[in-house]
């Protein structure tokens, strides 16, 4: 560490600032859920779950809920799947087009969500699978398999080089150690990118709101009432998606730590 | 290898796809194939296509800058000031709400920053304002920092955190004070880092509409309120996919020059 | 343990291994027999671990075949292999505790469940430390998990076991430990081990045979003490023991060789299978720890003069540093004692002697 503690204060003052910018917004989005005011801003009303049974007593918002958890599950097996078959491929093989292979693989994330979101609704449209469920489903995988791949990446860079040879030298089938070896291994990894993956699909709104259509995830309907007036529903629904997506961000990383701290062997 | 398909399938065809459409013309309401150029004669002839470029463009570079440099402090205390265990969690809180919520974060922030909102009331208190922050420029910013500052801060920790401590220790044992330490060894060091986070910001921010919608009163519109407007009122997806084109043509270029000006002279 | 003369358990057979453009093992031809310790033994880059690993089937020979039990195995498969390795790393799997490790060879097997989990047990109890069997790798020490990584080998029981370089990370101490119990344990079993190692110490301690390896060739193969007395190469003569060279040319081949070199002519017992003839080039070969020193010449045959330049305190030996008349370094063993009795000062003369028969010539003077 460097030394100089004089005006470290200042500096710690700085980071909590960023930290209070940061969370400012989901605090107070929480905050206000339950104010009965409908126009949010000090001093407060009386607390209130009105706005939650407003919410959520709309079929529109339960329907929604049930699109975004069919779409965030479905879309955490095939990314996560993919990731780690791509990780895998390129943890254990060197091939010509390697780099080409990464590249396409961790491009993605690079593209603006509207411009993917356009062109999969172009080209969905174009072949009548737009607005259905199973289009935001592969929207979404292309969207989430870059993080999985570099979930489960990380964790194969932590593997001991010989482990796979042990496994073979002691009788195992290429299959029978990915089995026993190496998915075991990178279970940790799996269930972060799992729960990661989920929570990046729920959230997503761009793409979504180009591809549903009719079957809308809940983030498209928050960009639609958003549109509306001010209104506070907003706050009980985004507080629900908040809860349920930090909550498997948070399952994810504890996951993660714990299980790969302990289980990782650094030869001696 | 499965994700090469479905990569192909999913992703690179739907944008080759873009590219074909945008050289398709619309007659009442529906696409007509074809090859014609108008599209983007049309567009590119329009001022305020390039209006927008510009303005996002700029729009971009300016959050990039601004993000880059509030970011830096908060990366360099957590990098080189805390326990290795307060850097953990700290990183940790710092990565959940990148991925939650965007949406209902620019909500809150419209909240608070409407002109009867809760930092204008508190100001009020003070005697001071009230002042116009939704609609403007700096109602953007503040969307796009709440998008781009996790994440920027991250990337820069991460790379602050392998700089080798001893260069920094044998710079100060050389004469250098603690402050041109700074600027002489550790930016040099971590250079890498901070310019993968400003590449990172600027593509976000490039092609986010959520911010310059909803907090800077989307008139006049950024390329990708431009998409949608074009796509959503008119049907004119053939237009959309030039201004789309457009934007990755120029992401790729901005993200190749900096990475291979990161990586020159190593 | 003896070697078998009868048919050995693997030959290679003028196997090469090549990697690109580099050759890694050049054509070597080996015979292993079974119930035997043999290390394979040289500098790093020496193509000795590609040897371990073509025998367990990692890599596949580019040229030569290598036969197991008397059956050709170049297409055999690692899996299919009987050749348990155990991994300088370890290579324990972390996400299994102790005894599911052992079990891992017989699982793979199709061993039923309570079958394994006694013969795992009984080989923890073997290697003592059975208390360990529920544990997780991670609360082990480096030596225990050893253990661990040793049993996980050896419970299926297999007719040869390898070895790669599994001491190289303990510490000094525990290094002398681990070799006790894997000299007792092949003694106790009677399986082969092969073991490779760039340790002189370790080959030393435990084989019974030692094959020293160079740039993807053997050098020699003898017995530990073989190779010490009588190092075959100008390489093995440099890299094992603390050996003087000393290259001249042959001037009589009589009863005894003698030869003139730059820094005097030596005699030397025709002890190789080799015929001198006057005017061969060759390098005569005479260990540190054969030399007596004195401060005064004795003139008998083989003795030079030579000046004192430092001494080497490694403990109950000391190693003298000198300088022959031709400027070339020589290097004297005695006890710490004996060279304190000398009293020696840097620059001063002091006179080496060895006896005609404990030297000897080398073939070739690469």
């Amino acid at each position: 560490m460097i030394r100089a503690k004089a005006y470290d204060g200042l500096f710690f003052f700085y980071v909590a600032l960023v930290f209070v910018f940061v969370f400012l917004p989901i605090l107070t989005s929480f905050v206000f859920s339950f104010n009965s005011e409908r126009f949010p801003t000090i001093p407060l009303g009386h607390f209130t779950l009105h706005w939650y049974t407003l919410a959520f007593t709309d079929a529109d918002v339960w329907d929604a809920f049930r699109v975004s958890l069919i779409v965030s599950l479905s879309v955490a097996f095939i990314a996560t799947f993919l990731g780690f078959c791509t990780a895998y491929t390129d943890y254990r093989y060197n091939f010509f087009g390697k780099s080409a292979y990464l590249a396409l693989s961790l491009l993605p994330p690079t593209i603006p969500l509207v411009i993917m979101g356009l062109a999969m609704l172009a080209l969905l449209a174009r072949i009548g699978m737009s607005g259905k469920i199973i289009s935001i489903i592969v929207s979404h995988v292309v969207l989430c398999s870059p993080f999985a791949m570099a979930i489960v990446r990380m964790r194969l860079a932590q593997i001991d080089p010989n482990l796979e040879s042990a496994a073979w030298n002691l009788g195992a089938s290429q299959w029978r150690t990915m089995r026993e070896v190496i998915v075991p291994f990178c279970a940790p990894a799996l269930i972060s990118a799992f729960c990661l993956t989920a929570a990046v699909s729920f959230d997503e709104f761009a793409v979504a709101w180009f591809v549903s259509g009719l079957n809308k995830t809940v983030p498209v309907i928050i960009l639609e009432i958003l549109q509306g007036n001010t209104d506070p529903r907003i706050n009980a629904i985004g507080s629900v998606v908040f809860v349920t997506s930090i909550t498997l961000i948070i399952l994810a990383q504890i996951i993660y730590m714990r299980k790969s701290t302990r289980k990782t062997l650094t030869g001696f | 290898m499965p994700i090469v398909v479905w990569q192909l399938v999913f992703f690179v065809f739907p944008l080759l796809f873009l590219l074909l459409m945008s050289f398709w013309l619309v007659k009442n309401y529906r696409m007509v194939p074809g090859f014609d150029s108008v599209n983007w004669i049309k567009m590119y002839g329009k001022g305020y296509f390039w209006d927008g470029y510009w303005r996002t463009l700029g729009y971009a570079g300016i959050t990039t800058v601004i993000t880059s440099v509030l970011a830096f402090p908060c990366a360099f205390t957590l990098a080189f000031k805390v326990s290795p265990t307060v850097r953990r969690w700290a990183m940790f809180f710092l990565i959940v709400p990148f991925f939650t919520s965007y949406l209902v974060r620019i909500f809150s922030w419209q909240i608070f920053l409407n002109d009867n909102g809760i930092i204008n009331v508190l100001l009020g208190l003070v005697g001071l304002g009230p002042f116009s922050m939704l609609n403007t420029f700096f109602g953007t910013v503040v969307g796009y920092l709440t998008l781009c500052l996790p994440l920027a801060v991250v990337l820069q920790l991460i790379s602050l955190s392998n700089v080798d401590r001893r260069l920094i220790e044998a710079a100060h044992n050389l004469g250098c004070g603690s402050f041109r330490t700074v600027f002489a060894v550790i930016i040099p060091l971590a250079k890498i880092g901070i310019i993968v986070a400003a590449v990172f910001c600027f593509i976000l921010s490039f092609g986010d509409f959520v911010s310059p919608y909803y907090l800077g009163g989307s008139k006049p519109p950024t390329l990708s309120i431009l998409i949608i407007d074009t796509t959503k009122s008119g049907q004119q997806w053939p237009r959309a996919a030039v201004v789309a084109i457009t934007m990755i043509v120029t992401l790729f270029t901005i993200m190749f020059t900096a990475i291979a000006l990161a990586y020159r002279r190593r | 343990m003896p070697t078998n003369p009868a048919q050995p358990l693997v030959l290679f057979d003028h196997v090469t291994k090549r990697f690109g453009l580099t050759t890694a093992v050049d054509s070597i031809s080996l015979e292993i027999f079974e119930g035997e310790f043999l290390s394979i033994m040289g500098p790093s880059g020496c193509g000795k671990t590609t040897t371990l690993r073509m025998l367990a089937g990692l890599e596949e020979p580019s040229e030569g075949d290598i036969q197991l039990a008397g059956e050709r195995i170049n297409n055999v498969t690692v899996s299919e292999r009987d050749t348990p390795m155990v991994w300088q790393s370890l290579a324990l799997f972390p996400f299994l505790n102790v005894i599911k490790n052992v079990e891992f060879g017989l699982k793979m097997r199709g061993v039923s469940a309570t079958e394994r989990r006694k013969r795992a047990l009984d080989w923890l109890e073997r290697l003592e430390i059975a208390d360990f069997a529920d544990r997780e790798i991670s609360q082990l020490s480096g030596g225990q998990q050893q253990r661990v990584a040793l049993a996980r080998s050896l419970v299926t029981e297999p007719r040869i076991l390898l070895l790669d370089e599994p001491l190289s990370a303990l510490d000094a101490n525990l290094v002398v430990r681990m070799q006790g119990v894997l000299t007792k344990l092949q003694k106790e079993l009677g399986i082969t081990f092969v073991y490779v190692t760039h340790r002189q110490s370790e080959a030393f301690a435990m084989s019974d045979r030692v094959v020293i390896m160079n740039q993807g060739r053997i050098e020699q193969i003898d017995s530990a003490k073989g190779i010490y007395r009588n190092p075959a190469t100008r390489f093995v003569a440099e890299f094992v023991g603390a050996n003087n060279i000393l290259t001249g040319t042959v001037i009589a081949a009589d009863e005894l060789i003698e030869i003139e070199t730059p820094a005097g002519r030596f005699k030397c017992a025709e002890n190789s299978d080799h015929t001198w003839s006057i005017g061969d080039t060759t390098s005569l070969v005479i260990s540190a720890d054969l030399i007596r020193l004195s401060t005064s010449a004795v003139n008998e045959t083989n003795e030079m003069a030579c000046r004192f330049i430092s001494e080497e305190f490694v403990g109950s030996i000391v190693t003298v540093l000198a300088e022959t008349p031709d400027g070339a370094d020589f290097r004297i063993q005695l006890q710490q004692r004996e060279l304190s009795e000398l009293d020696l000062n840097v620059g001063a003369t002091i006179y080496v002697r060895w006896d005609s028969h404990d030297a000897h010539l080398l073939r070739d003077t690469t």
